[in-house]
Order: C-alpha cells, then sequence, then structure tokens
C-alpha cells in the first residue's frame, strides 16, 4: 500500500521553505514569485491524515515565518500553512486512493490566491504600506496563483515520489 | 458516520487553535520592540542562513550578469547587429572602467575621503537580496560589531542614499530597506542642478552670486522652511542654498519614487536634483541633509490637487548594488 510518510513530508517542507529563503528573492518578479514551500505543503499534506495534515501547514508556515520569507510578519505564513493544509485535504478528501494533478493545482492555486490576501491583509494590519487591494488582486493575486498552479500541476508528480512510501511510515 | 464526524471536529478545532495561535503570535510580532523573542528568532534564522546566502548570491551573479547582458543584446533590431556588438563591447569596457572607477573611488574615501562630520561603519558588501512580493530590500555584510543600528542611512560611495537599516541587526549583517521599497519615507529637498553638485555633495547659494560652495552635509542649523517667493514655495537652509521645494521622498503603490506633499505652486523642473532635507521645520529626521537621491523625472499638477506629482529617477539602481556604507552617526 502507498503512503505519505510524514518524516519525509516535514523534510521536504523544510527544504521548501529553505529554498523559498534563499533562492526566492531572485525568482521573484513584482508581484509574481513560485511559492514552493505552498506548494510543497498542499502536495504532502493531501496525502495525510486530518491532524497530521493540518499541524504540517502549521509547521511549514512557523518556518516561513521564522525565515522572513514573504512578507516576514509572524503568523502571516502559519495562516497560509494553515489554509494550505486545509485545502489539500479537501482535495485529498475527494479522491482517497491518489489526488490528481489537476485537481492539486486548483488547491494551489487557492491556496497562494488566500495567502496572497492574508499577507496584503497582514501589511496593512502592520501598519506598512503595499498595493490597493484591488489593484493586487488583478495585477498580483491572480498571475501569482496561476504561476504556482501551473508551476503545482508540472512538479507535484515529482514531489509526491519523494514524499510516499510503500508501506508503513 | 458518528466516526468520521468526530474526526472532522476534532480538524475543525486544531485549524480553530492554530489559527488563534497565528493571530496571537502576528499581535505580539507587530506589538514587540526589536529586541523582541520572535523578532530575536528572525534575526537567528536568518545569521544561521547567511552563509548559504552568501554562496547563492555568489553563483548568482555570473547569471544576472548574463541576464542583464541578454536584455541589452534583445533590444536592437536584427539589422543593427554589428552595431550592436560593437555596443556591446563598449559597454563591457564602460562597465570595466566603471568598476575600476567605483573601486577608486571607494578606496579614496576609505583613505581619505571620509567627513568629518559623519561617521562610518567599514565599508559593505551586499550579501544578497532578501523579502519577496512587497519589499525591497538586500542583507549588507556590516552589523552591530561595527556599529550599526536600526534606523541608519545607507550611502553609495559618498554621498548617494540608497535606504536605510532595518531593524533587523545581527553582529555581522543588517537588513537594507531600499529607497524604492513603499515603506521607505525621507524629507527631501529640490534643488535646481545650478544649486548642487552631486559628485561632491555640495550645494551653492543661488542667491548669492559668486558664493563658495557649501557642504550640505555639513549643516548644523538644519533646514528651515522659507517664505513664499514670487508665488512659490522655496525652502532654504542655513547654508544658503535655497531649494525649489520640499515634501515626502516615497516609493508609491503603482511602485514610482516620488516626492508628495509638493505644493502645486512650487517651481520644479524635470532634471531638479533631490536631497534629504534633513530637517522638517524644528524636527531632526531620520537622514542627515544633503544627501543625493535622484533627479526628478517628471512634473505634473492638476487643478484639482493640491500638490504637485513628482516622479524621481533614483541616482542608483538598487537592482545593481555593490559596496554600501552606513552613516552611524553625524
Amino acid at each position: 500500500m502507498v503512503q505519505t510518510s510524514v518524516v519525509r513530508a516535514a523534510l521536504l517542507v523544510a527544504l521548501a521553505v529553505v529554498f523559498d529563503a534563499v533562492i526566492g528573492p531572485y525568482l521573484t518578479f513584482g508581484l509574481v514569485a513560485p511559492n514552493l514551500t505552498v506548494i510543497s505543503i498542499v502536495v504532502a499534506a493531501s496525502g495525510l491524515g486530518e491532524l497530521q495534515a493540518i499541524t504540517l501547514g502549521f509547521f511549514g508556515g512557523i518556518l516561513t515565518d521564522a525565515l522572513g520569507v514573504g512578507v516576514g510578519l509572524f503568523g502571516v505564513g502559519v495562516l497560509g500553512g494553515l489554509v494550505a493544509g486545509m485545502l489539500a485535504l479537501r482535495a485529498g478528501s475527494y479522491q482517497r486512493k491518489s489526488v490528481s494533478k489537476p485537481l492539486l493545482a486548483v488547491a494551489v492555486f487557492l491556496t497562494v490566491a488566500a495567502y496572497d490576501l492574508i499577507k496584503v491583509v497582514a501589511n496593512g494590519l502592520a501598519g506598512f504600506s503595499g498595493p490597493s487591494i484591488g489593484g493586487f488582486i488583478i495585477g498580483g493575486m491572480l498571475p501569482d496563483a496561476l504561476l504556482n498552479g501551473i508551476l503545482a500541476y508540472i512538479i507535484s508528480a515529482q514531489l509526491f515520489r519523494l514524499v510516499r512510501n510503500k508501506g508503513g511510515r | 458516520m458518528r466516526r468520521r464526524n468526530s474526526r472532522f471536529s476534532k480538524g475543525l478545532i486544531s485549524v480553530l487553535i492554530l489559527g488563534f495561535v497565528s493571530l496571537v503570535l502576528f499581535t505580539v510580532y507587530v506589538r514587540e520592540g526589536e529586541a523582541g523573542p520572535l523578532h530575536t528568532v528572525q534575526l537567528g534564522a536568518a545569521e544561521i542562513l547567511r552563509p548559504v546566502r552568501s554562496m547563492t548570491a555568489a553563483v548568482a551573479q555570473p547569471f544576472k550578469n548574463m541576464s542583464q547582458t541578454v536584455g541589452v543584446a534583445f533590444q536592437k533590431a536584427e539589422s543593427k547587429r554589428k552595431l550592436q556588438q560593437e555596443q556591446l563591447k563598449n559597454q563591457e569596457l564602460n562597465a570595466q572602467v566603471a568598476r575600476m572607477q567605483r573601486e577608486n573611488a571607494q578606496m579614496r574615501q576609505l583613505l581619505d575621503g571620509r567627513r568629518v562630520s559623519f561617521k562610518y561603519a567599514p565599508l559593505a558588501r551586499v550579501v544578497a537580496p532578501v523579502g519577496g512580493q512587497f519589499t525591497d530590500k538586500v542583507v549588507i555584510n556590516v552589523g552591530t560589531g561595527d556599529g550599526v543600528k536600526p534606523d541608519q542611512p545607507v550611502i553609495v560611495g559618498d554621498n548617494t542614499l540608497v535606504g536605510r537599516t532595518t531593524e533587523r541587526v545581527t553582529a555581522h549583517t543588517v537588513e537594507v530597506l531600499l529607497i524604492t521599497d513603499q515603506n521607505f519615507a525621507a524629507g527631501a529637498n529640490i534643488l535646481p542642478p545650478a544649486n548642487f553638485d552631486p559628485k561632491s555633495g555640495k550645494t551653492a547659494a543661488n542667491t548669492q552670486p559668486g558664493a563658495a560652495p557649501t557642504d550640505a552635509r555639513g549643516i548644523t542649523g538644519g533646514t528651515t522652511m522659507g517664505g513664499t517667493t514670487g508665488g512659490s514655495t522655496s525652502v532654504s537652509n542655513s547654508s544658503g542654498a535655497v531649494a525649489a521645494a520640499s515634501g515626502l521622498l516615497q516609493t508609491t503603490t503603482d511602485g514610482y519614487l516620488g516626492v508628495d506633499y509638493v505644493d502645486v505652486s512650487a517651481k520644479v523642473k524635470r532634471g531638479y536634483y533631490v536631497v534629504t532635507s534633513g530637517r522638517a521645520g524644528s524636527l531632526r529626521l531620520l537622514f542627515p541633509p544633503g544627501l543625493f537621491v535622484g533627479k526628478v523625472e517628471s512634473v505634473s499638477s492638476q487643478d484639482i490637487n493640491q500638490y504637485k506629482s513628482i516622479v524621481v529617477k533614483p541616482a542608483v539602481n538598487p537592482d545593481d548594488l555593490g559596496y554600501l556604507r552606513v552613516i552611524t552617526g553625524w
């Protein structure tokens, strides 16, 4: 039986966060940037149990915040991670055996969109200036979510192979 | 069915609890000072990642140069390819000359170029860019060990402002918020070209023909708002230099660096220089006066607006920073 290894999933998410922290700034084009952390959480959490998936999202989020990825505000990454975990669970519940690539791409699209909105709102709440929500939704959030959705569609199969092992954990 | 419901409620409860935790973390982070535990965690993590970031920056540099070269090459039409190749060679030579001149200037500054009125941290190298979608920051390799603190001006060469230090200062690194970041703001004066030399940072009083140039950064009395001269607001500082206008330098949400709150009657033209004002009335601002920021690129105004819309072209490209210096005191 094919199962998702919790340890491998956590390692994948940790590596993705470090990648985003170190390489991410070089791959950011205005308001659009690949978000490997979200993709990893969604892919890894889609094959986990409810509590494990949510904990994995929290873990990825807290690492993101600690390494100052994204807006660098503590709590924002955690919320994004939780959203990723929840949406991955929904995707997983539709197809129990193996989640299809299009479904994961949609989950990543929605997660990144939600995460971007959280970031803009949190930025404003923290007193920092940022783009206007209306302009950001069209010029930032949608292209960003689309890019990450496509990216998830392309690499999700490879990521699945990394976190899944035959039998046991 | 009951088992499934219980699993669902367990998951929902954990989401609610962790969501609450995240909100608490966010509130604590925003409310705590720069020495707070969450900020300390981020500083520690930044310190741990520093070697990896340095290594990545070293690896990325050739690719960055290559992409710039390719970008330049594809700007021209195919018929002009020969001319372009020649141009590229010239550009390479120019770049080499510019680099050598910059290094030369940096060395000269290290030897004797320092201003008596300023205290500097050692010359620092850009380690890596940081941040993401809404930020424009870099990390440089000086820190608290070199006397660097939060909110200190960061310059290129001797006089050109590129940003300020943020609260993320470690023993060996500091994060720099660049002038093109939307959270950057500085009081600014706009000076006619005749009144300011961007290379030396000296201002000259246009009201006193033949007056000796004055070092703008040596001003101790600060900048005071002048009266209305000929229908336009003028600003004068203790050196006698008269600015065409003063306002707040910041980057708009559209990504344009500009000077806001400039009176609509102010006589500002394209090509005028933008420098830090250092003071607003009797208040001492974050930056010393006279640091060069850039040139006015466009000026527009509408009858319904109280202020002019002024776009500024930065003196240095924030994407191409090499060596920087933090002013630790003035």
